[in-house]
């Protein structure tokens, strides 16, 4: 017999990420919910404005990943203007991309994701940040990790003609063109880059991969979960963040779907749940069947993990190698040309070193790419055409991201729809917090001690951004953790 | 040589979660030709945070706050010490203010020896918006005194 579970819509207006986890008579889990604060009204605040605000506002979202929205914005008024930007344009919004993918991975790494590893699951909190971290493997590493970011910010503001919220993407290009003097730095600042990110891997390597007990918590049955992989490839079917097609691809890697962006909503249907404000994602033409693995069950992923699982190869050379080592890892066979999807959750981290290590040599390639310094950066727009629709997508770092607007023919916005990346991932965030549940909860013991953090790194690994709604003081995102009784009573509440 | 840095934090899109940074804009009018301070706005937490406040003596930080317990538009000035408390919570993204100080500290950069928080309840934070809440508006002039009184030698 398990609780019916009711949810007061008053508990629910909480601006908290919180997980709630309903035991049976027995004292097992019999459910777990994970429920986050939900921005409101942001088509409300669109409505009525002018499309080619949008790369500004949305970018404002949140100052995470303001990049991210601003060239989504930017490839949706290219759609909704009917004009394709000329090739140093397109080169420019992928190298400004790229240096944003290095600083966002860099930061998740060391300061989110690696303490796990490198300070140890079972740290106390206070030690599993950034300066464990350092204090672990020393003074320059931390000194590296502030450069990077650092390099990469002057890049972004470089390129982007602001620091931290680029206003240089316009529908048709982009409003400025890179000089000679700044394609030298900024080719010169990449191959650091490149150094960084091999120095990450080198680390992860040591660090991880050869401790048997992280070799074994990564590869075990722990956070694994076999679903539908998404992510946007090359026409070769190769990792690319900032255009191409979503590939889709079911549990055993066989090609499901692949789609031009403006089709999404063929492919993706939204769920409303009564117990969360966020509508959940998954694949409509597999349906919804719960939150399950398998093939039969619409839930996927688009993290750095089911980019690679998408993937036939890299299209970088170092990044490929890595490719291969990752797959060799987990014993991963080629099957059709390809390699056999990974499903250890716990590997994202791996594959977002992979990716960091892509987007430096991508960048690399890009600032050495003469075209970069063309006066040629835009077409100037005449007008909406095709119907007033632009809908445009990149790879954020925590998933494929989309923005659709609809307008009227004089560019007045009358709809706003946008798939961020984080919500690709709720239903798998939500069966990765349960399957720690239920391996720390057993017949009414509560394993307290490590049931917080490993609940987290359920959720960490797919760097979930719920940053916008909860930089406001005291600070960072509160989790509250609530553990019922079949009678529906509070039996345990942990909080951080 | 600027020895003292004012930071508005909040998403200027986001309702009363933008109220640091009207503080600041408006600190930025009253205090103009003050010497020796310097007003930045900023979007995002954490690191950014620690960048913003390398290279000076002495810190304010304004943003929204939410605890729940103060009514609206309320006005708390923070020691460090106190926000400590508050925050009962590592981070999901990046990191938090303590970590950043200390992160600063341990790398070498010439952090603020000082550091106060002045934190304004907020009442409409998950709504967009460009205005303020009237309780929250009316705040604005309030922590404006305040930090002036603060910064006066």
């Amino acid at each position: 017999m398990t609780q019916r579970i009711t949810i007061d819509p008053i508990t629910r207006l909480e601006g908290h990420g919180r997980i709630e986890i309903f035991l049976d008579a027995a004292g097992n889990v019999a459910n777990t919910y994970f429920q986050v604060p939900e921005l409101r009204g942001f088509e409300q605040f669109c409505v009525g404005r002018h499309a080619e605000d949008m790369p500004v506002i949305t970018n404002r979202i949140c100052g995470v990943c303001p990049e991210a929205h601003h060239l989504a914005s930017a490839k949706a008024l290219d759609a909704l203007f009917g004009v394709e930007p000329p090739p140093a344009a397109r080169k420019i919004r992928e190298l400004l991309y790229m240096a944003f993918f290095v600083t966002d991975h860099t930061t998740h790494f060391y300061a989110l994701g690696g303490p796990d590893f490198i300070v140890g699951p079972d740290a106390p909190p206070a030690e599993r940040n950034i300066l464990g971290v350092i204090r672990k493997v020393g003074l320059d590493a931390g000194k590296a990790v502030i450069a990077c970011r650092a390099r990469n910010h002057h890049v972004i503001q470089l390129l982007g003609g602001r620091g931290i919220h680029p206003v240089a993407g316009v529908p048709g290009g982009w409003s400025t063109s890179v000089t000679e003097a700044q394609r030298a730095e900024i080719a010169a600042i990449a191959r650091q880059n490149l150094d960084f990110a091999l120095f990450s891997l080198r680390l992860f390597e040591t660090i991880v991969l050869k401790n048997p007990v992280y070799r074994d918590l990564v590869t075990s049955d722990v956070y694994l979960h076999r679903t539908y992989s998404m992510g946007t490839v090359d026409a070769q079917n190769r990792v690319n963040f900032y255009d191409g097609t979503i590939r889709v691809v079911d549990p055993e890697g066989a090609e499901f779907a692949n789609y031009h962006p403006r089709d999404y909503a063929e492919h993706i249907a939204e769920r409303v749940e009564p117990w969360t404000y966020l509508k959940v994602p998954y694949l409509k033409k597999v349906g919804w069947k719960g939150y399950v693995d398998g093939a039969d069950s619409g839930v996927y992923a688009a993290t750095p993990l089911s980019r690679l699982n998408v993937s036939d190869a890299m299209p970088t050379p170092r990044a490929q190698e890595q490719f291969e080592a990752i797959h060799a890892a987990f014993g991963s066979a080629r099957r059709g040309g390809r390699f056999v999807p990974i499903h250890h959750r716990l590997a994202t981290h791996w594959a977002r070193l992979i990716e960091l290590l892509y987007a430096a040599e991508r960048m690399i390639e890009l600032a050495e790419d003469p075209e970069i310094t063309s006066p040629e950066v835009r077409r100037i727009p005449e007008g909406v055409v095709g119907g007033g629709v632009g809908i445009g997508s990149v790879e954020a770092p925590r998933g494929t991201l989309t923005h659709h607007y609809v307008s009227d023919e004089r560019g007045v916005l009358r709809q706003v729809n946008l798939i961020v990346g984080t919500t690709n991932n709720y239903a798998p965030m939500t069966m990765s917090i349960r399957r720690a549940a239920e391996r720390l909860i057993t017949a009414g013991r509560i394993v307290e001690e490590g049931l917080l953090n490993r609940i987290e790194m359920a959720f960490r690994l797919y760097d979930p951004c719920l940053s916008c709604a909860t930089h406001a003081l005291p600070g960072t995102m509160p989790l509250r953790v609530l553990i019922r009784d079949c009678g529906g009573a509070i039996v345990k509440e942990l909080r951080r | 040589m600027s020895r003292t840095v004012v930071i508005g934090l909040g998403n200027p899109i986001l309702g009363d979660d933008a109220v640091g940074l009207r503080v600041a804009r408006a600190l930025a009018a009253e205090l103009s030709g003050v010497a020796g301070v310097v007003i930045k706005e900023l979007h995002a937490g954490g690191l950014r945070v620690m960048d913003a406040l390398a290279g000076f003596e002495r810190a304010v930080i304004v943003d929204a706050m939410h605890t729940g317990a103060l009514r609206p538009g309320s006005v708390r000035r923070l020691g460090l010490g106190q926000l400590g408390e508050a925050r009962n919570l590592a981070s999901t993204h990046d990191t938090n203010l303590p970590t950043a100080l200390a992160l600063g500290a341990m790398l070498g950069l010439p952090m603020p020896r000082e550091v106060t928080v002045f934190g304004i309840e907020a009442l409409e934070r998950e709504t967009f918006g460009e205005t303020l809440s009237a309780a929250v508006q009316r705040a604005v002039p309030r922590a404006v005194r305040l930090i002036v009184r603060e910064l006066r030698p």
